[in-house]
């Protein structure tokens, strides 16, 4: 009588209007590909959108990317974060879906080595290409998991109908259902309103979600994100008094502790194959990430960056020290926050000596510009409102100060109005905010409406998807 | 140490009477071991009464085992959602407790009956049965208004919107729920013709594009003439024509207005977003601020009452008139003395300070005082809706609708609020509105008002027009006494009446030719051969029981002959058989009543 059983009724998951019904949850983004099973917080998987190329095959995850002879490392997207090699995409997510996310399938007892006793039935060839096969032996190998995937607002009409093509051809998903990030992003901060600021690694973007829908006027991206600010460390490196050196860590074979502003004392590594550039490039990034996490910074004011004094306040500001790893070191001042102003203020941008169109930041670019231009795109009296609530994802405003400057800089831009960014604090939810946002949303009752089924796509064909991810 | 203590261990009686000592050992028997890791004198410290220290009751989590029940099934159950449009195709599965779960807390009998059909169910579960997904129900869709070809072309053309792009609004309007902000964003019309040749990135350039406000107000004028010709406005509800109005009365250019407006406070800079605050918070602060000053003047106002002045001042031109003027207002200032000590609550000065105010608003041309106070009233009319008697007298002749007729029925139409909102015919309709020249006091039921119309008959007219009226399956009593009836029913009735009256009149007629006839026949007969004289007067006599009192009667000035009492009877003789042939069934009941009648007459 104490103890007062719950009653079916009273599932918890009821009473948050979940109904969870084993969906698989895709996130591919231009720097990493999230997956996952809906319901959960974190996704389960998650790998580099770079895979490599080797002998005419391809191999994925992060660990298979190490030097290797003829080794090459590629995208499956393209700098919009959009699909380009679809084959490539296809292998991938399934290398996700398949092999990494669906759980170990009991070998068939004349395969699994045990029965050797009766060798005569077993056909030894099998066991080789039994991994290759797997897609292929199962006739729809997701036909138990509706799967919800998401793409970049601009996504083309022709990658979404080829997504569903894929996952109910291929895969044989008995339901689909393709959400653009920055909806899932806002779903994932609890809003079905917001102004979704997406920082990440190829580009930057800001759209307005009204009522769970994006509203398509109010689209604007920019470059300015991860990989541009790679490229501003690259050219301050460059720049720097001494210059820096990108040595990217596979490079390194041993090293010794210098001082700092010393020159390295490091043996590098030589391999006996050339290292292709693709593959240094895809390394130097890790470093660069990692730079970004521990040194780089937003200034946050008062005032932008480059107005008169600042300059010479963050001179004197304590530094950071990063060291390379090749062991030279060195403490980071000012050029911390110099390096990420481009964001914010495009004259404050490091020029680049080679490729200086693409290291250019135009007016509109900055992230101002971007919410601005945002908000120009919509209906007035939705602009307060979507001001108040401002959703911040994606990995690059994880940088320090991030949110203070975009909060100070909106309340200078528009001063009658009432603030409010939202960023989730933890920096998981930052990163994968779209995938959680699609957790949250395809694990909901009434989402269970919304899914396109095999039997809707086998009526409408693929032009389907265009006529209900709206 | 507590005294008792002591006492208890030197074997000391208690100093208290022996009544409350064991009540209170039995009291504190019990809360006292539960207060455990507090020394014996900490707790005695509070004597006879107890340390107000809730105890922390530091039991363990009950064992699992506590509950011998089995272990909750769960059972990965198919489901489908009605609210799919693709009619059950897509089966989703999700965990859910197994059904007989639950049985085991319910009753026994319950799960006796439950039983067999759980155990049915178990074999066709994963098949057949698919349940619904409680979601379901959360789907709602709006109602976008229809239309066909000929309801468009005959209501909706417009010369700015083809028919293809009006369906195409709708359509959106209907995809996206009314989400206008929605709506526009993807509103992208491109005609089929443009369609074939532009491919998709050429398109939209040449149309021009449509603000929000032009979306809204095609798809309001849509919704409202669709709406119009489906309902007749003076048959909506309430709430529907509630709508229909603002659906018609959407204003697209005070949309726009508003939406600069809007935009302009955005983009306003911090001192001026400050300098607005604060400038709301002094028109907040001076509105207070009138509310009590109106408060207070139309206190006042109330102790300076004075009686109506929409009254004729011709009579008061004259000498004498202001006389009796002054004689009037002494009486009521005298009536208003009483009062005022009837209400203790005013204050003593008021009676005093209100006979010089009254006399002036009172003595002044009225036509001054009308101009003069009632702006100022209905200035306080107006902050003070529905406000009290006075207003409303004041306010009456500034309303120019009414007429200042100075009546009873005037006054009363003059108690409303002042400020009346002027109805559309269309609107009196709806609302059941009427206007009477003049109206009765309290309330009245329509069914009196037919009653009111048989009280003017007499009795026999009434009985008669009931008659009739049953002839015609007409109940005397309205069922449904609604205004549209009761004007019906009059008609009725007074056609009724009219035709009793002719009736009657025709009756009459008849009588008085049968009995020229008869006389005729007499004379004939006195002519002739007098035969059949006396047979015919025994044939009438025997006949009408009646007739004998008629005959007293019968003795009529007009005709002194002695056969002029046969005649009569006469006439009454064949009646029965002539109505018999040539009138209706009611007639014959009323035969009787008509006889009677007809002997008044004469
Ligand atoms: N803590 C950090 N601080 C700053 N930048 C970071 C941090 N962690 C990762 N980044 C950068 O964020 C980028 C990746 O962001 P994210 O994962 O959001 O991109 P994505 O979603 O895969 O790409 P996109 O959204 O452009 O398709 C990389 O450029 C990486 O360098
Ligand atoms: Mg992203």
């Amino acid at each position: 009588m104490s103890q007062q059983p719950l009653t079916t009724s009273v599932q918890p998951t009821e009473t948050y209007g979940g109904d969870e019904v084993s969906a698989l949850v895709l996130d591919p983004g231009y720097c990493s590909t999230r997956a996952g099973y809906a319901g959960e917080e974190m996704p389960r998987q998650v790998i580099p959108s770079f895979y490599g190329h080797i002998d005419g095959r391809d191999i994925f995850g992060d660990e298979v990317i190490v030097p290797r002879a003829g080794f090459e490392v590629r995208n499956y997207m393209n700098r919009d974060s959009v699909v380009e090699d679809w084959d490539a995409a296809t292998k991938i997510w399934e290398h996700l879906l398949l092999k990494r996310l669906q759980p170990e399938r009991p070998t068939p007892p004349n395969k699994n080595g045990l029965n050797i006793g009766d060798d005569g039935d077993v056909a030894m060839g099998d066991g080789d290409n039994n991994d290759e096969n797997m897609v292929d032996n199962l006739e729809k190998p997701l036909a138990e998991s509706p799967l919800l995937m998401t793409e970049a607002p601009w996504n083309s009409a022709k990658a979404r109908e080829k997504a569903i093509e894929i996952s109910m051809e291929t895969w044989g998903c008995p339901a689909f259902w393709l959400s653009r990030t920055p909806v899932v992003a806002s779903f994932a901060a609890g809003k079905a309103t917001a102004l979704v600021v997406d920082v990440g690694g190829a580009n930057a973007s800001v759209t307005a979600v009204h009522d769970g829908m994006v509203l398509k006027r109010s689209i604007q991206k920019s470059p300015i994100a991860g990989l541009w600010l790679s490229n501003q460390i690259r050219t301050m490196w460059e720049q720097n008094e001494p210059k820096v050196d990108l040595v990217p860590t596979f490079m390194v074979e041993n090293k010794k502790p210098v001082e700092a502003g010393a020159p390295a004392d490091a043996r590098l590594r030589t391999f006996p194959f050339p290292i292709a550039d693709s593959f240094r490039a895809f390394e130097e990034e890790r470093l660069l990430t990692e730079f970004k996490e521990s040194v780089v910074e937003v200034w946050r004011g008062p005032g932008r960056y480059m107005a008169p004094g600042n300059e010479d306040y963050a001179r004197s500001q304590p530094g950071r020290v990063f060291e390379m790893p090749d062991g030279s070191n060195q403490m980071w001042r000012e050029q911390r926050y110099k390096v990420s102003e481009g964001m914010w203020d495009e004259t404050a941008a490091y020029a680049s000596a080679g490729a200086d169109e693409e290291g250019r930041v135009s007016k509109g670019q900055t992230i101002l510009s971007l919410i601005k231009a945002s908000l120009e795109g919509v209906d007035i009296d939705l602009r307060s409102n979507l001001i108040a609530n401002i959703v911040v994802t994606g990995s690059t405003t994880l940088l320090n100060g991030f949110n203070d400057r975009l909060n100070m800089e909106l309340a200078a831009m528009y001063p009658g109005l009432k603030i409010k960014v939202h960023a989730a604090g933890l920096t998981s939810e930052r990163r994968f905010g779209a995938w959680i946002g699609g957790s949250i949303l395809s694990s909901l009752g009434t989402f269970h409406q919304m899914w396109i089924s095999k039997k809707e796509y086998d009526e409408n064909g693929p032009g389907i998807v265009e006529k209900r991810c709206k | 140490m507590a005294s008792h203590d002591l006492r208890d261990v030197l074997n000391l009686p208690s100093d208290h009477s022996a009544g409350p000592r064991p009540s209170k050992k039995q009291k504190t028997g019990t809360p006292r071991p539960n207060l455990k890791g507090l020394a014996r004198e900490v707790q005695n410290l509070g004597g006879d009464n107890p340390i107000a220290i809730v105890p922390e009751v530091s039991i363990f989590k009950k064992r699992r085992i506590a509950s011998r029940k089995p272990v909750t099934k769960w059972e990965l159950k198919a489901f489908t959602n009605s609210a799919r449009a693709d009619d059950g195709a897509l089966v989703l599965r999700h965990w859910k407790r197994k059904s007989e779960a639950e049985t085991p807390s319910e009753s026994v009998e319950d799960r006796g009956s439950q039983q067999p059909d759980g155990m049915a169910v178990d074999g066709e579960r994963d098949t057949d049965k698919v349940d619904d997904s409680a979601f379901a129900k959360f789907n709602v869709r709006v109602a976008v208004p229809q239309y066909n070809e000929d309801q468009y072309h005959r209501n909706l053309q417009h010369n700015d919107w083809t028919k293809e792009e009006t369906d195409y609004l709708l359509g959106l309007a209907e995809d996206y729920d009314l989400r206008w902000a929605i709506i526009w964003d993807r509103y992208d019309f491109t005609p089929k013709t443009a369609e074939i040749e532009t491919d998709s990135n050429v398109s939209t350039a040449v149309f021009k594009p449509r603000s929000m406000e032009d979306l809204k107000a095609r798809y309001y004028e849509v919704a409202a003439k669709m709406m119009a010709v489906q309902k007749a406005a003076q048959y909506m509800t309430g709430p529907e024509f509630e709508l229909y109005e603002t659906m018609q009365n959407f204003n697209p250019d005070q949309e726009l207005r508003r939406k600069k407006f809007a935009l302009e406070t955005m983009s306003r800079s911090k001192d001026e977003a400050r300098e607005e605050e604060s400038l709301l918070l002094e028109i907040k602060r001076i509105m207070a601020r009138t509310e009590r000053f109106n408060e207070e003047r139309r206190e006042l106002y109330n102790r300076l009452d004075y009686p109506s002045t929409d009254s004729d001042i011709n009579s008061f031109k004259s000498s004498a008139g202001l006389q009796t003027l002054l004689q009037n207002l002494m009486n009521v200032d005298k009536s208003k003395k009483r009062k005022s000590i009837i209400v203790p609550g005013a204050e003593a000065a008021t009676p005093t300070t209100a006979v010089p105010g009254s006399a002036v608003s009172e003595t002044a041309p009225p036509n001054n005082t009308n101009n003069s106070t009632s702006n100022r009233r209905e200035s306080i009319a107006a902050s003070v809706p529905g406000g009290g008697h006075r207003d409303s007298t004041a306010g009456t002749p500034a309303t120019p609708v009414e007429p200042a007729a100075p009546n009873a029925a005037n006054k009363k139409k003059g108690a409303a609020p002042p400020e009346r909102r002027k109805l559309t015919e269309q609107e009196e309709t709806i609302y059941g509105l009427m206007h009477h020249e003049r109206l009765g006091s309290g309330p009245t039921f329509r069914y009196e008002k037919i009653n009111k119309l048989y009280s003017h008959k007499s009795g026999q007219q009434q009985l008669r027009i009931t008659n009739a009226l049953a002839e015609l399956d007409v109940p005397p009593r309205l069922a449904m006494p609604t205004a549209a009836v009761t004007a019906q029913f009059e008609l009725l009735w007074a056609a009724v009446t009219s035709l009793v009256d002719l009736r009657k009149v025709c009756d009459k007629l008849d009588g008085e030719i049968k009995i020229e006839e008869a006389k005729k026949a007499e004379r004939d007969k006195a002519r002739g051969i007098s035969g059949g004289d006396v047979k015919d007067k025994e044939q009438s006599g025997g006949k009408t029981k009646p007739g004998a009192t008629s005959t007293s009667g019968e003795g009529r000035p007009g005709t002194k002959r002695p056969a002029s009492s046969g005649g009569g009877d006469k006439l009454a003789a064949p009646r029965p058989s002539s109505s018999g042939t040539h009138k209706r069934s009611a007639s014959v009941l009323s035969s009787t009543s008509d006889k009677s009648s007809k002997r008044q007459k004469k």
